[in-house]
């Protein structure tokens, strides 16, 4: 090496940046290779496991779809499933649970939160399951610690993930009691049962124990959450909440028709949801 | 009929969980104010020659000292919580420390923190052991700096150094420019190793092309001209 000289052809005195490159001259670019070598095999592992959680994800949602579209083929509240529907969806519970054992590996210790997201979308849809299934044989709501424990331990089920399973609920509900009006089972709705029964008073006081009531009680809780802004927790809340305020308004869109129009309904008739039947489903 | 407890009970985590935030929030903000202090200092570089920038490495060396002050802070808050839950709150911060680090490093400061390999930037583990911080952890759940961070940590350094190149040249230093010619070179063949997805990553780093041929045609420029200093030409 000779002496570096500035532009000039003045040699320059030590400065560090100098005796940098100078090292970097004599072992060229070897390092800085190794090192991303490195970095690209940590990298590959992350998407690797990133992308597993995201398929396992996806296949859970499936079969929870599935899940809810049997319970939707149900007609009754509060009262043990049809064995039929309860054998199929057992199975695919069965399933899910298989999935979700699949998933612990990859979840461990410092991962449950990084692959968090991967996985939320899977979680979300299970408790919308759950929580339906729950809701149509007990008329309750699932608790959050009823979901954790239907998931292997080590699954995190986020409080988010419950929340916005509950929101999808909803929709649920709402499309449920609509069936029901629909197909003149009024039995499913405690409210239609009452107002055919007292059709003289026309009055929705007496809803209580109905999904009317239940929907009511689902939307006045939701809204009197409230959730600081400033940390942009719970992202799809806001759009979730719009939603869900829709569907309880379709199903007391519905019951008022039912009151209003109950006497005049030939057979067959189905109540006027001119808007389209929204389901949240993301 | 509902459980109005339901809510109460979310209601409760929801609270739990904004005080946790509030509080690393607050030292995010701290760090974030530093980190702005630090920043203005540095960009003295683009108008100070190499010869003179001594003293404005000892004031952004102060600076970067106060933010590790913040950063250990952080990290006493941080490690009570799971790291990924929280990390967004403060990765953005942490990487433009980072890339502050990295810059004053590659002007010649904090050279006592460099690690004795051979590359001519700080690596993770110098700036995890600078920082006092463990980096890319994997298994155990505490706070740490995360590849990705560094790396675009170090896609900030190269697009502030692409700047840098240019205003060497309005000074008179023909030098510099060949200097960070060659280091974005030996950085761009790094990133190019790595299998990007579609995340945040790729999109910054679809950027260092465009710093590359910035300084590239600083170069071009100086050495169509004649002006490239004897003993720097770029490889």
């Amino acid at each position: 090496m000779g002496t570096k000289r500035d532009w000039e052809g003045q040699p320059l005195d030590l400065n560090p940046k100098d005796t940098i490159m100078a090292e970097a001259e004599i072992e060229p670019a070897r390092p800085i290779l190794s090192i991303f070598e490195n970095f690209r095999d940590e990298l590959d592992e992350h998407h690797d496991r990133r992308e597993r959680i995201i398929k396992k994800s996806r296949d859970i949602t499936a079969l929870s779809k599935k899940i809810i579209f049997a319970l939707q083929r149900v007609r009754a509240t509060n009262q043990p499933l049809p064995p039929k529907i309860a054998q199929e969806n057992q199975t695919r519970f069965d399933q899910i649970h298989a999935l979700f054992e699949e998933v612990v590996p990859e979840q461990l210790g410092i991962n449950g939160w990084r692959y968090q997201r991967q996985i939320s979308g899977g979680i979300q849809e299970f408790i919308e399951a759950l929580s339906f299934d729950h809701y149509l044989r007990t008329q309750t709501l699932i608790t959050h610690a009823e979901c954790s424990a239907r998931v292997p331990p080590q699954i995190l089920v986020s409080e988010e993930d419950y929340l916005m399973g509950l929101y999808d609920l909803t929709g649920e509900m709402m499309r449920f009691a609509v069936l029901s009006l629909s197909s003149g089972n009024a039995s499913a709705t405690q409210l239609t049962e009452n107002s055919a029964s007292e059709r003289e008073k026309s009055t929705v006081a007496s809803s209580q124990g109905g999904i009317v009531g239940d929907l009511r009680a689902i939307r006045a809780g939701f809204e009197a959450l409230s959730v600081p802004q400033r940390h942009y927790m719970f992202r799809d809340m806001a759009k979730k909440l719009d939603v869900m305020q829709n569907s309880v308004e379709k199903v007391e869109r519905a019951a008022y028709g039912i009151v209003v129009r109950g006497s005049e309904r030939p057979s067959g008739w189905t109540p006027d949801l001119s808007a389209a039947v929204e389901v949240g489903s993301y | 009929m509902i459980d109005q407890r339901i809510f109460e009970n979310l209601q409760t985590k929801i609270d739990e969980e904004t005080t946790v935030r509030d509080e690393l929030h607050e030292i995010v903000q701290k760090l974030a104010r530093r980190g702005r202090s630090t920043q203005a200092i540095l960009s003295r570089a683009h108008s100070t020659p190499a010869d003179q920038l001594k003293p404005v490495l000892d004031d952004v060396t102060k600076e970067i000292l106060a933010q590790k002050e913040e950063v250990t802070r952080l990290k006493a808050v941080a490690d009570q919580h799971p790291f990924y839950k929280y990390n967004g709150l403060w990765s953005r911060e942490l990487q433009n420390l980072v890339a502050s680090i990295e810059l004053c490093a590659w002007l010649g400061g904090l050279q006592e923190h460099k690690g004795p390999s051979s590359t001519s930037f700080m690596t993770i583990e110098d700036v995890g052991k600078f920082l006092d911080i463990p980096v890319n952890l994997k298994e155990q759940d505490a706070f740490h700096l995360t590849i990705e961070e560094y790396l675009l940590a170090l896609i900030a350094m190269v697009e502030e150094l692409a700047r840098l190149a240019v205003n060497s040249v309005t000074l008179g230093d023909y030098t510099r420019p060949m200097q960070i010619g060659n280091f974005v070179k030996e950085l761009f063949a790094g990133f190019q190793l790595l299998n990007l997805k579609n995340d945040i990553l790729r999109k910054r780093s679809d950027g260092i092309k465009y710093s590359v041929k910035k300084v590239e045609d600083v170069v071009y420029d100086l050495s169509l001209r004649n002006l490239v200093p004897k003993g720097s030409s770029s490889a």
